[in-house]
């Protein structure tokens, strides 16, 4: 019985029904491998309006069912003077693995104060957005395993987002969530930002219904979203909670706001 | 049972030289707990069910009726634990009904241990049952493989570590009941504010030799914030694609209508119970 | 100068007891036997131009490229050796294209210029013995000229690493002359064909040869349609419209 393991053309690896891969080789060698990323769950969001952006994310930190701990932020200033954000005016939010999210914010925010000694200028966001997205490229094939998100106000004092995936690709958006709770939170924010399957009442029969233009919103209702965004996230994601992070990128600077979220 | 079954050995020293490793035994989020005390015995636990990351109901029920004095904790795979302890209670009725005594909990924990053994820990369920019977007051822990202990205080689930944690710094021989359930709840609580797998409410039962009380919601640290925001949409907002309108005279012919008197109340035949 | 020649002449990195590092000033030199190049920055734009030496009737003159382009917004004039300028320009042009493609946005003409004097100290030993490329200091001074942000700009870049901005900028063998007259000739009002007028004029005053449309080009960088050489008929027409005599 055993004979027929051992023929060379029985096949790659046996049929066996459970869920871990083997971790010895047929030789009898123990393999040992190092898997180098960790999820540190939470969730990280960004709105746009006329002439401010928000971002936000949660600041619990975990791996498996345990809290690292409860505040570990992922929202950052880039490029700002010191830990006040004067001389900044773009945010980094960054959820996956934590380690990966600060060294990514270390790099960026380095690179754009000296672009500023560089060029003698502060970096616009569009250049600095597409920074990001050639830091990221850069580790094509050992990336970092982040999803970015990156705001501020653009040229003309518009509100101004761009999201990520791990490898660089990214674009300009009014709104995206990121991170563990994304899935819960985005189709709120396609709803309530962007008044996704909203129709003017009245406005026609069947299909000749209008749809619900959407327009920017004041900044009390963006923060008010996000926090009913997050609130939400925590009833039903267990990686999301214990604190809220706000910053507000305006034309006076960046302001932070934290708002505590449940702790279970 | 005449003995062992050994006829999966040859293939499992096959499997294994091939890099099978062995089969994990997982238990899946969830603290429960249980403490004796002077009298009587006191089983918690939280209220939070889970599939994978995603909190599926809130405020579950993981204390498990079996006997009138006989109450189990569940953790682990929630039909598994759901199933196995109506399958035992239903077992232990009769075998009460048949032997004319009042179930024991050793009986209880008997049945349940060999109904998972057979079930090689396919069966996920991990449980604490606790009672009092003729021979006194019973605790123990029953894993999903079949194995068993008898302890005065005793943890399982996720959140075991951190529920254990309350235990082995506060516990101490000669409790009073008060003291029990406070005890019970603070290891709940420890699981739901530190294991991601447990979270919301506390639930707690009390067996004594007279009665046993279920405090369901005992605790309640988790109630859901106020929202900033009015999420109520205006009449007409959803595209109407469609329209029918049955009247009265057409759906008469095929069940009974009945007028309701009250304009404000919906038309529902039993009012659906809500999560807290 | 022409100071009797001494042991330090050869050491690349090396100051004579005077704080002097010979071979950069020779270097220097060297731009003086190029050809003159003149660039006057406007309001509008920047023109610059350049005296071909046709040393030959048999000479293709459209092959004498003294002006070139280092991105859509940058280009330069060159005076020296035009060998030496080649690596100086391509090492631009991959810095600008470096810093579009990083930033999504054109480097700007005071950044391309740094970059080149950057890469004009790189001779000698080099730092901790790292492998050096270059054994002498380049021998071509350039004229930058370039439109961004801080609207149009003229830089001029030595093999010394020094660079300065201008209004107006004459190098090469008739600098001296050519800058003179555009000291006295300039003025900020400039339009840009007042600018092409003044670059020809000033260009004739220092030629050996006749000045005319085969020997001498111009280029401009404005913002509309950012850097261009001018051609064959463009090039006749500014002649055309110079002063006789």
């Amino acid at each position: 019985m055993a004979s027929a393991f051992m023929q060379p053309g029985f096949g790659e690896a046996p049929g066996y029904s459970f869920s871990q891969a083997p971790t010895v080789a047929a030789s009898g060698a123990r393999e040992h491998s190092f898997y180098p990323y960790t999820d540190n769950g939470g969730s990280t969001l960004g709105i746009t309006g006329q002439d401010f952006a928000i971002l936000a994310g949660d600041t619990r930190s975990t791996s498996g069912y345990n809290i690292n701990t409860r505040y570990a932020p992922k929202v950052f200033r880039i490029g700002s003077d010191d830990e006040s954000g004067a001389g900044g005016h773009i945010v980094l939010a960054v959820c996956g693995f934590a380690a990966d999210g600060e060294a990514l914010k270390e790099r960026l925010d380095a690179m754009v104060k000296m672009y500023r000694y560089q060029h003698g200028k502060p970096m616009s966001v569009k250049a600095c957005a597409q920074r990001l997205a050639t830091i990221l490229y850069q580790k094509r094939f050992f990336p970092y395993y982040v999803h970015a998100i990156l705001g501020g106000l653009d040229e003309e004092g518009k509100g101004a987002l761009y999201s990520y995936d791990p490898v660089g690709s990214y674009e300009r958006e009014q709104c995206r969530a990121a991170g563990a709770a994304a899935s819960l939170i985005m189709p709120f924010l396609d709803n309530q930002v962007n008044f996704k399957n909203q129709f003017v009442p009245g406005s026609g029969v069947g299909h000749f219904l209008e749809a619900r233009e959407p327009l920017p919103l004041p900044r009390k209702d963006v923060e008010e979203l996000v926090r009913d965004a997050f609130s939400s996230a925590v009833e039903r994601h267990i990686e999301v909670g214990d604190g809220l992070q706000m910053m507000v990128i305006t034309k006076d600077g960046v302001e932070e706001i934290y708002h505590p979220l449940k702790r279970d | 049972m005449v003995g062992f079954d050994f006829s999966n050995h040859n293939r499992n020293l096959a499997l294994h030289a091939r890099g099978v490793p062995l089969p994990q035994a997982t238990s899946t989020g969830t603290t429960i707990v249980g403490c004796i005390f002077d009298g009587g015995v006191v089983i918690a636990a939280d209220t939070r069910a889970t599939s994978g990351p995603i909190v599926a109901d809130k405020n579950c029920e993981k204390l498990h009726y079996i006997a009138p004095q006989i109450w189990c904790a569940g953790a682990g795979t929630a039909a598994d634990t759901e199933f196995t302890t109506a399958l035992i209670s239903s077992n232990l009725e009769l075998h009460s009904l048949s032997t004319g005594r009042k179930p024991r909990v050793i009986t209880c924990m008997t049945m349940l241990k060999q109904h998972l053994f057979r079930y090689q820990g396919h069966i996920g369920a991990y449980l604490v049952v606790a009672g009092v019977d003729p021979t006194g007051v019973g605790l123990f822990t029953v894993h999903a493989h079949g194995s068993t202990d008898k302890l005065p205080y005793v943890t399982m689930g996720s959140g075991s570590l951190a529920a254990m944690s309350v235990f082995e710094t506060q516990w101490k021989p000669e409790l009073t009941r008060d003291e029990a359930v406070k005890l019970c709840a603070n290891a709940i609580q420890a699981g739901i504010w530190n294991d991601l797998g447990s979270g919301s409410n506390v639930d707690v039962c009390v067996i004594t030799e007279n009665n046993s009380t279920l405090l369901r919601n005992y605790i309640t640290p988790n109630v859901r914030e106020k929202k900033q925001r009015n999420y109520r949409f205006p009449r007409g907002t959803t595209a109407v694609l469609n329209e029918k309108v049955i009247k009265r005279e057409d759906i008469s012919k095929y069940v009974t209508v009945h007028e309701l008197k009250d304009d404000s109340e919906t038309a529902v035949a039993e009012k659906m119970e809500l999560d807290a | 100068m022409f100071i009797a020649r001494s042991e330090y002449d050869r050491g690349i990195n090396t100051f004579s007891p005077e704080g002097r590092l010979f071979q950069v000033e020779y270097s220097l030199e060297a731009i003086k036997l190029g050809s003159t190049a003149i660039g006057v920055a406007t309001g509008e734009g920047v023109i610059l131009g350049v005296e071909k030496r046709v040393t030959s009737t048999l000479l293709e003159t459209s092959s004498v490229e003294k002006i070139v382009e280092i991105d859509r917004h940058i280009g330069c004039a060159m005076s020296g050796l035009q060998a030496d300028a080649r690596s100086m320009i391509e090492h631009a042009r991959v810095e600008s294209q470096n810093h579009a493609f990083n930033y999504n946005e054109p480097l700007r003409v005071e950044s391309c210029t740094q970059a080149i004097c950057d890469l004009a100290l790189r001779f000698g030993e080099g730092a901790d013995g790292e492998e050096s490329i270059m054994s002498r200091p380049f021998g071509v001074a350039l004229l930058i000229a370039g439109f961004d942000e801080d609207g149009p700009q003229l830089y001029h870049a030595e093999p010394s690493g020094t660079f300065y901005r201008y209004d107006a900028k004459a190098i090469g063998s008739g600098s001296e002359g050519a800058q003179a007259e555009l000291q006295n000739e300039y003025h900020k009002s400039l339009t840009l064909p007042e600018a092409e007028t003044l670059v020809l004029k000033t260009l004739k005053q220092v030629m050996e040869e006749k000045l005319d449309a085969k020997n001498v080009q111009l280029a401009s960088v404005t913002k509309e349609k950012g850097f261009r050489i001018y051609t064959d008929e463009e090039m006749a027409d500014c002649v055309g419209r110079l002063p006789t005599n």
